[in-house]
């Protein structure tokens, strides 16, 4: 039976009352009335003290018994056809267990330097190593192409010679499939919306007040997880496997191995109990994880596959490149008419270089045409990343936002008011970011610091989507010396699920966080979300106190005898269960556990529907960026940013405010340093190491001021929304527009490297003498 | 056998010298904390201490295990994760609990032994030196804002626990809870160890090993190793009349804190935080650095402002080399055969001379330059009576800017010789276009440079608006 609650829900304390609908077995949401003791607050991390020890075991520190080791062989070419492998000197190897090819039959068509051609397990890595040298492989070297302008060139080598199926996993957005033709190398366009034509975009913009028009180029980043791909796999039967995996979806790597080996789901166990990181790229089993339990298989003993840094930078996924050709107009008070993008990236031989969404999605206006293609380059398949298409998006969106502005002579952060007028949180957001960086006191004019280090300030507006996943299974067993276990099958990428889980529990049963114990990262555990797209809060925090609250009832009806009352006059708090009525009518939660029959009990939550859709469908957020320019060297470096972000009601701070502040800081980093170099003459990339490819590090990094805005929406018993993704999407664009701000030069190419910036600096000096 | 301490336990292992000590704490002693990022140094996630023996105290450093090759253990103290908490978490890995500072965890361990030796060796223990003490650490969930919440409330516990002085460090650590009790144990068991490694002669030569062990780690596990950084005389910085002697096996920092370098080079703490990361130049050598023949080694491009030479030997016999004269080409040295650096030999000039140093990279800290440069001027009354300006990064090799340097002689320094000096400078280069940004880029960075060492040096002279 449904009923009917009354909720305060809103942005911020601008609450209004709202009917919601809810079954009867479920709690009243969280709402803007609620204070909580834990929930939004800071609970330090539950695997905290494991991971500061040294004591968290990664996959990558997985020993089994008599293990062995696997390698693979990759193509040292970016583009050949193999047709011939004489493994026979291999084999003989000292401790050489098992080869196996990743095709059963050749020909084997290499399509980028790195491909996998063959794996070897032996007892030592040291071993599969030298084993792997002496492999003979004759290639048939054929033409490639790794540069994706060189590639839509009509004689360019073509990559597939077939039409190339898109794949997706759970860290692309849903419903981006695309049916496109295929020519060449070039996948599309796929145009937006799907019955447009360019005319109507063209005679819109052509009769608007002022346009602004530019190409902006971004390039291909890597996740670089610290803890590389991999896994560790034992046949503990002939027909059951059991695995270690690095991976932010146990469930899907459960499925595709159980479907490649044609097990049943129960024979295949797959086991994340740390993880060290994925970003959007740790989806699927990947042909490592499958190639190892083959090995495992063969050599019937198991078998740990990690790859290297090498390997990681290579074959394992990135962020793809674009170039952005947007065209932009307004009307002289300000109102956007219309945008206009043709946007083309690769993503290698996959696919997924699509940079619409910040353009559909962040402002309101009437016209709107996109084209957007894959080009296919012998180079290694994109995967998804953080925010997939976004920061690439915004990056080019939010300059030209702010070139509108600047050519209008309105205000960058007015500007984006004027164009969101029905959006009350960006509305909030943007004026709460003005405040905290005391945006009024901003020098209008670009470009205005004497002196060589030239200070700016920039402004980017980010934006993502509310997803969450239905049917996740959270059990939470009430053991009768009245400890509780939460347990579902999610893994904890470093985002702070398990912290998360603790939090909501605690809150629930009136007990504190310790209290709690939580098992996790596990596909023999109830269905769980896969980490992405900013899923696993939004999608399994609902789940978590629904249990909870169903095991609170348990022990209520257990209790409500012992206090002479019913269940429905209880509740808990601070370790106690009472009378609502009379407090001080008592007993601690464990004298009522005491009583629970046999050992335990567990009590489940599933995660349903949202009791309603959401008014906006988006998550937001506002960035405002301090920049120092030096102009002898075009050094740029972040000096402060302020962000402003919404995730519905945050779960704990802590670990929310980590997601902003780390999504800031991988923004900084793709802003200013990491490009994935191929080499055009032999398709080889040049910097596939932490050497040479540069990821920010501590002393690269701005103070960070983060606001997170609470908005209550009411949608779930927890009101919880994801917050990983949009927290990066506007970074870059905010940085390019500080830059701007500071010397009165638009650097449209990322990453704004010291010598891109020097000789924007140069091109403005000569074109102004 | 070669013999050391992993933690509290006595190793004794007859593997192969040359296996990194990253594989033997996770293979061999199978402790799994101490984490594989890179393999090349570059990310901080296999940091753990090495302690050893100098002046009756134990030294503890931070280094890159993955970089470190067993043979250089004899007789020293290795702590990885494993060695900090026996029982309880110290304040430090409070801390990172406390305030969020590990997220995926990974990289959490290198952070903790980096943190720990700052707490061990930093005369000044403030939040500035805390966060150069982890620019050699990666964290890609880039959780740098909770660590420096947890670094600044470390820093706040400890002001108000330990006593600071700088000797002793140990002892006070282990009496605060800072350290286990084992490790006032360690220096008497380190006295007792025995070990004679037997000298692989005629080896390989293995220093620091920071850059062979990225080359070349495979090949070196099959030939013998002959380790010089335990010769405590290789290690020696001295001054000999007018000279600073720097042995062959003398590492950056050693260098760095030596009373004589800093006589010669009193701003060297401030070029220092440029280059590499601290365990890197922990184990890094001058003759290292120099015998790589990298065009943009850092540390080469400040010796030859410096006019440094080098003494090389083969067997008994010596000769002396001017180190601007040592690069042939591209990684061709003026070395033959069995010769190798004995020492380097670095002029200690007259006081009142002026020195800058100058490098951009895409990163300010732990990247190679896109240039570098270094200048040496000795100024009467605005004459230049000696000017060596060097620069990286613009030429095959690590350059001396001869034409620069002969032109600037005897000049009285005015905007116009600046603006002479990098028109020359400009000329008398070759860079090329690669990763580090195009030939045109470095060649204005680098007249930019030659500016800056006026501009800086001479800010009465040169001023700021010279360049505009």
């Amino acid at each position: 039976m449904p009923r009917e609650v009354t909720l305060k829900v809103g942005v911020g304390k601008n609450l209004k009352e709202r009917i919601v609908e809810i079954p009867d077995n479920a709690p009243r949401p969280w709402d803007g009335s609620d204070d909580l003791k834990y929930v939004g607050k800071r609970v330090p991390r539950v695997d905290g003290r494991d991971k500061t020890s040294g004591r968290a075991k990664f996959t990558f520190d997985i020993q089994l018994p008599g293990m062995l080791h696997a390698k693979f062989l990759r193509s040292k070419y970016p583009a050949a056809v193999i047709r011939k492998i004489d493994t026979s000197k291999a084999i003989k190897y000292p401790g050489v267990k098992a080869i196996l090819s990743v095709q059963d039959k050749l020909p084997l068509i290499v399509r980028f330097a790195g491909q996998e051609i063959l794996a070897v397990a032996a007892e030592t890595a040291h071993q599969a190593a030298e084993a792997l040298k002496l492999i003979e492989v004759t290639y048939d070297v054929r033409k490639f192409v790794v540069d994706k302008d060189l590639a839509k060139e009509k004689n360019a080598p073509t990559v597939f010679n077939t039409q190339v199926e898109e794949k997706l996993t759970e860290g692309d957005l849903p419903g981006e499939h695309s049916e496109v033709t295929q020519k060449g190398n070039v996948r599309g366009p796929n145009i937006s919306p799907k019955d447009a034509t360019p005319e109507k975009i063209d005679a819109a913009l052509a009769s608007s007040f002022a346009v602004v028009e530019a190409t902006y180029r971004t390039q291909v980043q890597t996740h670089s997880a610290m803890e590389t791909h991999g896994v560790v796999v034992d046949w503990t039967a002939e027909d059951k496997l059991k695995c270690w995996a690095s991976t932010q979806a146990v469930f899907a790597v459960r499925d595709e191995l159980a479907g490649s080996f044609k097990l049943p789901k129960s024979n295949v166990r797959i086991i994340t109990k740390h993880m060290g990181g994925g970003f959007g790229a740790k989806f699927g089993v990947g042909i490592y994880g499958v190639m190892a339990a083959k090995l495992a298989r063969e050599a019937k003993a198991p078998v740990r596959l990690m790859l290297d840094r090498k390997e990681e930078h290579l074959c394992v996924g990135n962020r793809p490149d674009s170039v952005q050709s947007l065209k932009i107009g307004a009307d002289n008070d300000g109102k956007l008419t219309g945008i206009k993008l043709i946007s083309y990236g690769t993503a290698g031989t996959g696919t997924g270089a699509g940079t619409s969404g910040p353009a559909k999605n962040i402002y309101e206006y009437d016209h709107f045409y996109s084209e957007e293609s894959d080009v296919f380059t012998n180079a290694g398949p994109g995967a998804a990343f953080r925010a997939p298409g976004h920061p690439q998006g915004a990056f080019a969106l939010e300059q030209a936002i702010d070139e509108l502005a600047y050519k209008l002579k309105i205000d960058p952060l007015e500007f984006r008011k004027i164009n969101t007028p029905n959006n009350e949180i960006r509305q909030a957001q943007l004026k709460i970011a003005a405040e905290k960086s005391g945006w009024a006191r901003r020098n209008p004019n670009p470009g205005a610091d004497k002196g060589p280090i030239k200070r700016g300030i920039g402004i980017a507006n980010s934006v993502w989507y509310y997803f969450y996943g239905r049917n996740f299974q959270v059990s939470t067993q009430v053991n009768n010396d009245g400890t509780v276990k939460v347990t579902n099958g999610v893994q904890d990428l470093g985002t702070g699920i398990t912290t998360v889980i603790v939090t909501i529990a605690a809150e629930e049963l009136g007990l504190k966080p310790s209290d709690i114990q939580v098992s996790i990262g596990d596909s023999e555990y109830g269905y769980g979300p896969a980490s992405g797209g900013s899923v696993t809060t939004g999608g399994l925090s609902p789940a978590v106190r629904d249990s909870a609250y169903a095991a609170k009832m348990k022990m209520f009806e257990i209790a409500a005898p012992m206090l002479e009352t019913t269940a429905d006059k209880l509740a808990a708090a601070d370790g106690k269960i009472f009378i609502k009525e009379n407090p001080d009518k008592s007993l601690s939660w464990k004298q009522v556990a005491k009583k629970i029959p046999g050992d335990n009990f567990i009590a489940i939550g599933e995660r349903k529907e949202d009791y309603h859709k959401l008014d906006i469908g988006t998550i937001h957020g506002v960035q405002i960026i301090e920049v120092a320019v030096d102009t002898e060297t075009g050094v740029v470096k972040a000096e402060r940013v302020y962000a402003v972000h919404d995730c519905g009601r945050p779960m704990d701070l802590l670990t929310t405010e980590s997601q902003i502040n780390g999504g800031i800081i991988q923004g900084i980093s793709y802003a200013l340093f990491e490009d994935r170099i191929l080499d055009r003459n032999t398709g080889i990339m040049v910097n596939s190491n932490m050497e040479q490819y540069k990821i920010a590090g501590a002393l690269d990094t701005p103070e960070i001021e983060s606001v997170v805005l609470n908005v209550h929406y009411g949608q779930s018993s927890t009101g919880a929304i994801g917050i990983g993704e949009p927290a990066t999407v506007a970074t870059a664009g905010a940085v390019g527009n500080a830059i701007f701000h500071a010397t009165g030069v638009r650097v449209r190419e990322l990453p704004m490297t010291p010598d891109k910036v020097l000789i924007a600096l140069e091109a403005m000096k000569g074109a102004s003498s | 056998m070669l013999t050391f301490y992993l933690n509290q336990n006595k190793i004794a292992t007859s593997l192969h010298h040359g296996t990194v000590l990253l594989d033997f704490v996770r293979r061999e002693s199978r402790l799994p904390g101490t984490k594989e990022g890179c393999r090349e140094g570059d990310c901080g996630a296999c940091t753990v201490l090495l302690g050893e023996i100098a002046d009756e105290e134990i030294k503890y450093r931070a280094v890159n295990s993955c970089l470190l090759p067993i043979g250089s253990l004899a007789g020293k103290h290795v702590v990885t994760i494993e060695g900090l908490n026996l029982r309880e978490n110290t304040l430090l890995q409070n801390a990172f609990v406390d305030e969020h500072a590990s997220q995926c965890g990974f990289c959490t361990p290198g952070f903790i032994l980096s943190l720990t030796d700052f707490l061990l060796n930093n005369p000044t223990l403030n939040f500035e030196e805390a966060i150069l003490a982890v620019a050699g650490n990666i964290c890609r969930c880039t959780g740098y804002e909770s660590i420096k919440r947890a670094i600044k409330l470390l820093l706040t516990e400890v002001e108000s626990r330990i006593e600071l002085s700088l000797d002793k460090r140990v002892p006070e650590l282990v009496r605060t809870g800072q350290l286990p009790e084992y490790f006032n144990t360690i220096p008497q068991k380190l006295a007792r160890l025995e070990f004679d490694v037997e000298p692989e002669n005629p080896g390989k030569i293995v220093a620091g090993g920071t850059d062979l062990f990225v080359q070349q780690a495979d090949k070196l596990l099959k030939q013998p190793l002959q380790f010089i950084d335990d010769g405590q005389q290789s290690r020696e910085i001295y001054r000999e009349n007018d000279q600073c002697i720097v042995g062959a096996s003398a590492t950056m920092e050693e260098v760095r804190k030596t009373p004589v370098f800093r006589e010669i080079l009193p701003e060297i703490d401030t070029y220092s935080k440029l280059i590499a990361s601290k365990p890197i130049r922990e184990r890094a050598t001058l003759a290292g650095n120099i015998v790589n023949a990298s065009p943009i080694a850092d540390f080469v491009i400040l010796l030859l402002a410096l006019e440094a030479k080098l003494i090389l030997q083969i067997g008994s016999a010596s000769r002396t080399v001017d180190l601007h004269n040592f690069y042939l080409g591209y990684k061709k040295l003026d070395l033959q055969e069995d010769e190798h650096i004995h020492n380097i030999s670095i002029p200690i000039p007259n006081p009142g001379f002026k020195f800058n140093f100058e490098k951009v990279s895409r990163r300010t800290h732990l990247d190679i330059a896109s240039v570098n440069t270094a200048a040496f001027f000795a100024v009467e009354e605005n004459k230049i009576t000696d000017a060596r300006i060097s620069a990286g990064g613009v030429a095959p090799i690590p350059l001396l800017l001869k034409n620069t340097n002969a032109f600037l002689q005897d000049k009285i320094i005015d905007p116009a010789i600046v603006e002479s000096a990098m028109k020359i400078a400009a000329e008398e280069i070759s860079p090329i276009s690669d990763v580090r940004g195009s030939a045109e880029y470095k060649r204005r960075l680098l007249q930019q440079f030659i500016f800056a060492h006026f501009h800086t040096q001479f800010p009465e002279l040169i001023g700021a608006e010279v360049l505009a």
